[in-house]
């Protein structure tokens, strides 16, 4: 038990890092960015391209390809959002799974599908709580928190936040008290997809980097968030955190002593949990009404 | 020959399946992404049937029920639901029943799919395979031409314009929303039931998201809610879909560019029709 709920813990730090950019995206802008595990994986791609066939060393590699998801985002918002979110803000759902199909096959192209692993080799693990854990797994949770932190300080904390979070609350009310909301929601993108891209070197870390966990990543987050409510960082958070837990749960316990779910459903878990909490309760755990004067 | 008349059934084929998903996304513009799942749970409630009783008439008869079900089942919750949130549920009812077809493997044999589907009866060489998949896409489009130019076309527009307008002129949302969930369902089970016993073999993998794209694509490339610009949309999608593998490159160059190709064509389309698609509400 102690084990799953260590995997969970590492799966869980990985949705957080890609959810927590995500639900402020959402909850400013009102956006299905539907390219994001494209996103996530093309900074995992780039860390590896670096680290692998340039021979760079490991931070610098990582930086770079941090930067590389910042350009991407950078260049995503540019083309496929901004100009279609003024015609209608359902848009760039469709706009962003275009550039989803294109961004898999650039990566199918440049990359191709056999597993890259930003550092190959089996590590030796260490016994934690009852259960088992590598250096480099302990390190991105911690690096996952703390990133997760500052992030937070900055909201709450910081003029910057306090804008952010006014845009999320009220845009109308934000932008006549001067807020230049576009710079702000074009920050917040590329936040956004910087963390996305963080997560894909997480993935490329600890697991192996495949083109086809794109699409099961960018579920995964928006159960995050849905669950957690729009705009809700915290809840986004902990829902990752949760959701990870019971997809451990669900195929690692043998349920009433006799029956085990094939892992096959793990990756459901997400699903059904979109599925029940927008019939339920579509505002999410955390999620609040708008303000209205 | 033989592969143009190829090319002629796979087309014909998907029309029905296309203009059906014209109906919820383009004319009522219903933020819909689930009909594959719509797709996907009616094909093998028809064919687990067929192989289990031997009857047609048994298992479309269970196909159609379990189409207008899942259909009305979305129409209810569209009811409920933001647009936006609609579209990703439906998204994820359609990934969850994937990965239920994928994983009860008792019943439906998994990622193998269920082989050795029968032929249609009567319809057991290709030229009869396209000649019906064209009578059939023809007198489908048919009733909904007549459909789009009777009150039915009229309601659906003013409901996607202007939800509370049409509402309160007396059109009845829900009535409306339903029968255009059932014409896509339709839709999809005139498609599913042709293509399965083309190819003999019914494969989770023809029911994924990139399924789905193909539908958007010829929606919107056709020009959302316009019968007849969808279906030049899919003739022309569809052939350019088939003939790709004529190129003879390396299996392993060929599907991402095929991915970006169509991912360009869709960003394209949606570039040179973004006013239109989801259009502002007029306002005098």
């Amino acid at each position: 038990m102690s084990q799953l709920v260590l995997n969970a813990l590492i799966a869980g730090s990985l949705a957080a890092l890609i959810a927590g950019g995500l639900a402020l995206v959402y909850g400013v802008m009102g956006i299905f960015n539907m390219a994001l595990g494209q996103m996530a994986l093309f900074g995992g791609y780039m860390t590896w391209w670096f680290r692998v066939s340039l021979g760079q060393s490991l931070p610098v590699s990582i930086l770079l390809g941090l930067c590389c998801g910042a350009l991407l985002s950078w260049l995503t918002f540019r083309v496929f959002v901004e100009p279609f979110v003024r015609y209608h803000r359902w848009l760039p759902i469709v706009t962003t799974i275009a550039w989803g199909m294109i961004l898999d096959g650039l990566i199918l192209l440049l990359f191709q599908e056999r597993p890259a692993s930003i550092l190959p080799g089996l590590e030796s693990p260490v016994r934690i709580l009852g259960g088992q854990l590598t250096m480099s797994q302990i390190t991105l949770i911690l690096a996952t928190l703390s990133l997760l932190a500052i992030f937070a300080v900055i909201l709450h904390a910081t003029a910057y936040g306090r804008r952010i979070r006014a845009v999320v609350q009220h845009p109308h009310a934000a932008m006549s008290l001067g807020i230049h909301a576009l710079r702000l929601r074009q920050m917040l993108f590329i936040a956004s997809g910087t963390l996305a891209a963080a997560g894909g070197i997480f993935i490329g870390i600890d697991q192996n980097l495949t083109p086809t966990l794109a699409f099961p990543l960018t579920i995964k987050a928006y159960a995050a968030v849905i669950a957690g409510g729009r705009g809700s960082l915290y809840g986004a958070i902990l829902c990752a955190y949760v959701i990870a837990l019971l997809e451990q749960l669900l195929v690692g316990v043998t349920w009433f002593g006799a029956y085990t779910i094939p892992a096959g459903y793990q990756s459901a878990v997400a699903l059904f949990l979109i599925i029940g909490f927008l019939l339920v309760r579509p505002h999410g755990i955390f999620g609040s009404p708008l303000r209205t004067a | 020959m033989n592969y143009l008349w190829h090319i002629l059934a796979v087309v014909m084929i998907q029309m029905p399946s296309a203009l059906g998903y014209n109906v919820v996304f383009g004319k009522g513009k219903i933020l819909h992404f689930g009909p594959i799942a719509t797709s996907l749970a009616s094909a093998y409630l028809i064919f687990l049937l067929l192989k289990a009783t031997g009857s047609w008439g048994i298992a479309v008869a269970a196909g159609c029920v379990g189409a207008a079900l899942l259909s009305v089942l979305f129409a209810w919750i569209s009811q409920r639901l933001e647009p936006d949130g609609f579209g990703v549920l439906s998204l994820a009812v359609h990934l969850g029943i994937v990965s239920i077809v994928l994983n009860w493997s008792s019943v439906t044999r998994g990622a193998l799919g269920v082989p050795q589907i029968p032929s249609l009866p009567l319809i057991t060489s290709l030229p009869r395979v396209a000649l019906l998949a064209t009578g059939v896409a023809m007198a489908w489009g048919g009733l909904l031409f007549w459909l789009h130019r009777r009150a039915f076309g009229r309601q659906l527009a003013a409901l996607a314009e202007h939800e509370w307008h049409a509402s309160a002129l007396g059109v009845n949302r829900f009535r409306m929303q339903c029968a255009a969930f059932l014409l896509a369902g339709f839709g999809a089970l005139l498609s599913n039931l042709q293509f399965a016993p083309y190819i003999h073999l019914l494969h989770p993998s023809d029911y994924g998201f990139p399924a789905l794209i193909n539908l958007v694509l010829y929606v919107i490339a056709g020009g959302p809610g316009n019968i007849l610009g969808v279906a030049l949309a899919t003739v022309l999608l569809v052939t350019l879909h088939t003939t790709l593998p004529l190129l003879q490159w390396p299996a392993g160059i060929i599907g991402p560019v095929r991915l970006i190709l169509f991912g360009t064509i869709l960003f394209v389309v949606i570039w040179l029709r973004a006013p239109r698609i989801f259009p502002q509400r007029r306002s005098v």
